[in-house]
């Protein structure tokens, strides 16, 4: 799912500086599990505002990235200075976009496509490319997860299995060679992957697909 | 699960609940058995009430809310005409206790099936020569030809009920008797069998019929008034109205109604009223009787008094009148239709106690009467109504006679009913005109007791049950396993599931159209479906699929009655295509079908306007599937037929394979 942490407290101060009556908007899905956008945060964030002489308002919808669902807050958006989101980055985009005349300031960074590795450690596996090839890299992404995205192999900075960039990181080349050997798919590495077309990426800008199997049309 | 107290309004409104929603639906599939069978399940008098019934029902349809309500009574008729039930086997008796009913009319057959189909020996005791009570002597017969009344009375004496003519209470036998031959609880199911007087001025004498013996008269005697005779009949129920268009039929010249009811406040059937005027009676409204002049002795003038207003401020029958505005209506035979009273005057003599006002005395909640082991039902604790009414009654007091011989606490409970549409639901409900019933020309009904109502055909009949909004009967949120993704709220034509506080999702059970299009495509397999036919599509897929034949047809269930009889074997009705869903289509070709067709109508009538576009969509799915997977192009179709095509469907469908290959 999408990860998402709090921005520094200092940041948020300075946004919310020229309001007076903010509302911390949380949301319920993926910044909610991630421990950043649900009833709790709100609250703790919504409480350090106060003390700093704010007038604060707290909600959490399910999903701010559905208008059925922000629809609930419609009154409570409305009725304050500025919405101070904690969704990720689609949930305040969304908001905005749902209420024109109204701010939108973002509560939180959106950081990545991954997961909880354990309590409060998350980690990225997937950058939504697009087109994905996993099929040939054991299950594990080379794009994701190797420092300079490499297609066909490790780069000469993996040493004892680690990347150059941190001796925490490991080399995601050797990770795939080990689960390969595993499965005993090594002959996959033999073949090249070939230049990708990155048009299914961000190439042509912002990105849309539309499902044709679900457009009813009218007659 | 919706509470199954919670009934959809017209099986509520139906005084013995009768699942009007179940045989509607089976009509409209085109399976009369079974709209038959679950006619039956409830209803123990089904020609009596498919022919006259008052169809309490029909005033709670939804479907009058974006127009008009079903015409429930007359499908019920087409179950009845149409459809050969299961034979259910007469039960065994269970419990030694024998009962006695007095009295045959619908309270008393419905209190005696009830019994028996509870393990009682019932015998019924009726005072007349025929049974039926009102149905069999005062229902005048072309509203009720007595064939109706008979094939219930003999289905009920199937169930073994033993049914003695010719017996009455007080005059043939006492309770002591009753007592004394075994029977241990006795139920009163006396009816309203004597018609009121009006004591003014002029009604003693020559010319001034009641109601009842009049009809009673020219229904079982074959009586006739004599030629040219301008009637005037005295009431505004359904009693008048039967009197007015008998005497018609009996050879009346002209026939006047009148009733101290204004034309809004009259208590007679709307339908009933209509139908009269179209036989030409006239009705005069808001005038009270006040006296009967007579020359030589001769009914010569009947003259009313203007109504200031029928009921008191309290809502109390209490008419006033103007005494000063009066009219004179000629006339020379008067019929009396202003009530009924019920005959028991003596019953005191047989040690069950009047009240002070001299009515049978009884206990609303466990239907007792004052003496123990006594019981009563019907019009004669009800008051007048409708037959369905007094049935209803009839069932409570059977339970409640079970209840006092197994010694046990007799409880009572009313269900409740689904409450009205939402307006946004309404609107987009689709429109489609009920269906007249086809009645006997005007001209014609007035020269015989030939039936006026004649029935729809059977095509009609399922083009009208079609019309049913299959209130409550539809999708149901499965939210344990519902993943909130809104796909449903933006399926749904009819704008059914809404969101509620946070974010949870609400398919609202009582808006359902049950048109089945979110339980298609719903990613979570979150929504189950209450229609029958729906959630079995995969098994009835495994079991058409096992014969190994190599072509699968899925067809508009509500499209079989213009099969005609057509050979659709081996095929599979769904109440709808929008239910079919591309895993179905898929799982047909994965347990080896070469092609998968589906059938539907292009009928304009259809209520269901968008789920032959979703099968289109969904087909398409499937193809593309199926072609990128390399197992062929083409292998679904979608046949869209007009409804008079399908009776050619066997054909259409081979010529389709043909073209296909």
């Amino acid at each position: 799912m999408i990860k998402a942490r709090q921005k520094p407290m200092k940041d948020i101060a300075r946004m919310v500086a020229p309001f007076s009556r903010i509302l911390v908007l949380g949301c319920n899905t993926c910044t909610g599990i991630c421990l950043a956008g649900g009833e709790k945060e709100v609250a703790i964030l919504a409480s350090t505002l106060r003390m700093q002489k704010k007038e604060l308002g707290e909600f959490v919808v399910k999903r701010q990235c559905e208008k059925e669902f922000v629809e609930e807050a419609r009154d409570l958006i409305q009725s304050h200075d500025v919405v101070l989101s904690l969704a990720c980055g689609v949930g305040m985009n969304f908001v905005s976009e749902m209420f024109p005349e109204k701010p939108v300031l973002p509560g939180n960074d959106t950081m990545f496509l991954g997961l909880p590795k354990e309590l409060g450690v998350f980690a990225e596996r997937c950058v939504a490319c697009g087109d994905c090839i996993i099929h040939l890299t054991g299950g594990l992404c080379p794009i994701a997860r190797c420092a300079k995205h490499l297609f066909n192999g490790p780069c000469g900075g993996s040493s004892q299995g680690r990347c150059e960039i941190s001796p925490d990181v490991p080399c995601i080349w050797q990770l795939i060679y080990e689960r390969l050997a595993r499965l005993g798919q090594l002959a996959s590495l033999e073949e090249l992957i070939p230049v990708r077309d990155w048009k299914s990426n961000d190439a042509l800008g912002p990105r849309s697909f539309v499902r044709e199997d679900l457009q009813v049309k009218e007659t | 699960m919706m509470n199954p107290m919670v009934q959809p309004p017209c099986q509520n409104a139906c005084p013995i609940h009768q699942d009007a929603r179940g045989y509607l639906a089976a009509i409209a599939t085109g399976d009369f058995n079974r709209a038959a069978q679950i006619v039956l399940e409830t209803n123990p008098l089904p020609f009596i009430c498919a022919t006259i019934c008052s169809h309490p029902c029909e005033e709670k349809c939804r479907r009058g809310q974006p127009d008009k309500p079903l015409s429930i009574r007359a499908v019920k008729r087409v179950a009845m005409e149409q459809g050969t039930p299961a034979p259910v086997p007469a039960p065994t008796p269970s419990h030694s206790e024998k009962v006695a009913v007095i009295g045959s009319g619908p309270a008393g057959l419905t209190a005696g099936h009830d019994l028996a189909r509870l393990g009682y020996r019932v015998t019924i005791f009726e005072r007349e020569a025929m049974p039926g009570g009102a149905m069999a002597h005062f229902v005048p017969i072309y509203r009720l030809p007595r064939e109706m009344v008979a094939k219930d009375i003999e289905a009920i004496q199937a169930l073994g009920v033993d049914i003695r003519t010719k017996k009455a209470l007080g005059r043939d036998m006492t309770l002591a008797q009753l007592k004394r031959r075994g029977f241990k609880a006795v139920l009163l199911s006396l009816g309203l069998p004597l018609s009121r007087k009006l004591r003014i001025p002029g009604e003693e004498g020559e010319g001034v019929l009641l109601a009842l013996p009049f009809l009673r008269a020219v229904n079982l005697e074959g009586y006739r008034l004599p030629p040219g005779k301008r009637v005037i009949v005295i009431g505004g129920g359904n009693v008048a109205i039967d009197a007015a268009r008998t005497a018609l039929r009996a050879g009346a010249k002209t026939v006047l109604m009148v009733c101290l009811e204004s034309a809004q406040e009259i208590p007679a059937s709307p339908w009933e009223i209509a139908e009269a005027r179209e036989e030409g009676i006239e009705i005069s409204c808001s005038w009270g009787p006040k006296q009967i002049v007579r020359h030589d002795g001769k009914v010569a003038v009947m003259e009313c008094m203007a109504v200031k207003s029928v009921f008191d401020e309290k809502g109390r029958f209490n008419p006033s009148f103007h005494e000063d505005r009066c009219t004179q209506m000629e006339g020379d035979i008067i019929i009396l239709a202003i009530g009924q009273a019920a005959d028991i005057a003596e019953l005191p003599e047989l040690g069950i106690p009047l009240d002070e006002r001299g009515r049978l005395g009884f206990d609303p909640q466990t239907m007792a009467t004052g003496k123990q082991g006594v019981f009563a039902c019907g019009e004669v604790i009800l008051g007048p109504g409708s037959a369905v009414r007094a049935m209803a009654s009839g069932r409570r007091a059977a339970l409640a006679v079970d209840a006092y011989l197994r010694s046990e606490k007799f409880t009572f409970q009313e269900p409740s009913a689904l409450g009205t549409l939402a307006p946004e639901v309404v609107e987009d409900i689709k429109r489609i005109e009920r269906q007249p019933v086809p009645l006997l020309e005007a001209a014609q009904r007035v020269t015989s007791f030939e039936e006026v109502d004649l029935g729809y055909d059977p095509q009609v009949g399922a083009r009208e049950a079609r019309r049913c909004l299959n209130c409550g009967n539809g999708a149901e949120l499965l939210e344990e396993k519902c993943i909130a993704c809104l796909t449903c709220v933006r399926v749904c034509p009819y704008g059914v599931p809404v969101v509620r506080a946070a974010g949870k999702v609400d398919i609202r059970v009582d808006q359902c159209q049950a048109c089945g299009i979110c339980v298609s495509e719903c990613p979570a397999g979150a929504i189950s479906f209450r229609m029958p036919g729906v959630l079995d599509i995969p098994q009835r897929i495994g079991a058409a699929m096992a014969s190994g034949k190599r072509e699968l047809v899925f067809f508009c269930a509500y499209d079989t009655i213009s099969l005609q009889g057509a050979d659709t074997s081996g095929m599979i009705p769904v109440p709808c295509l929008g239910k079919i869903d591309v895993r179905h289509l898929l799982r047909a070709v994965e347990l080896g079908a070469e092609r998968v067709v589906l059938v539907g109508c292009a009928d304009p009538d259809c209520p269901y306007q968008r789920t032959l576009r979703w099968a289109q969509c969904r087909v398409d799915t499937a193809n593309r599937l199926l072609q990128a997977a390399g197992l062929g192009e083409g292998r679904v179709k979608l046949l869209q037929l007009a409804p008079q095509e399908f009776a050619r469907l066997p054909e259409l469908l081979s010529a389709s394979a043909k073209e296909a290959r």
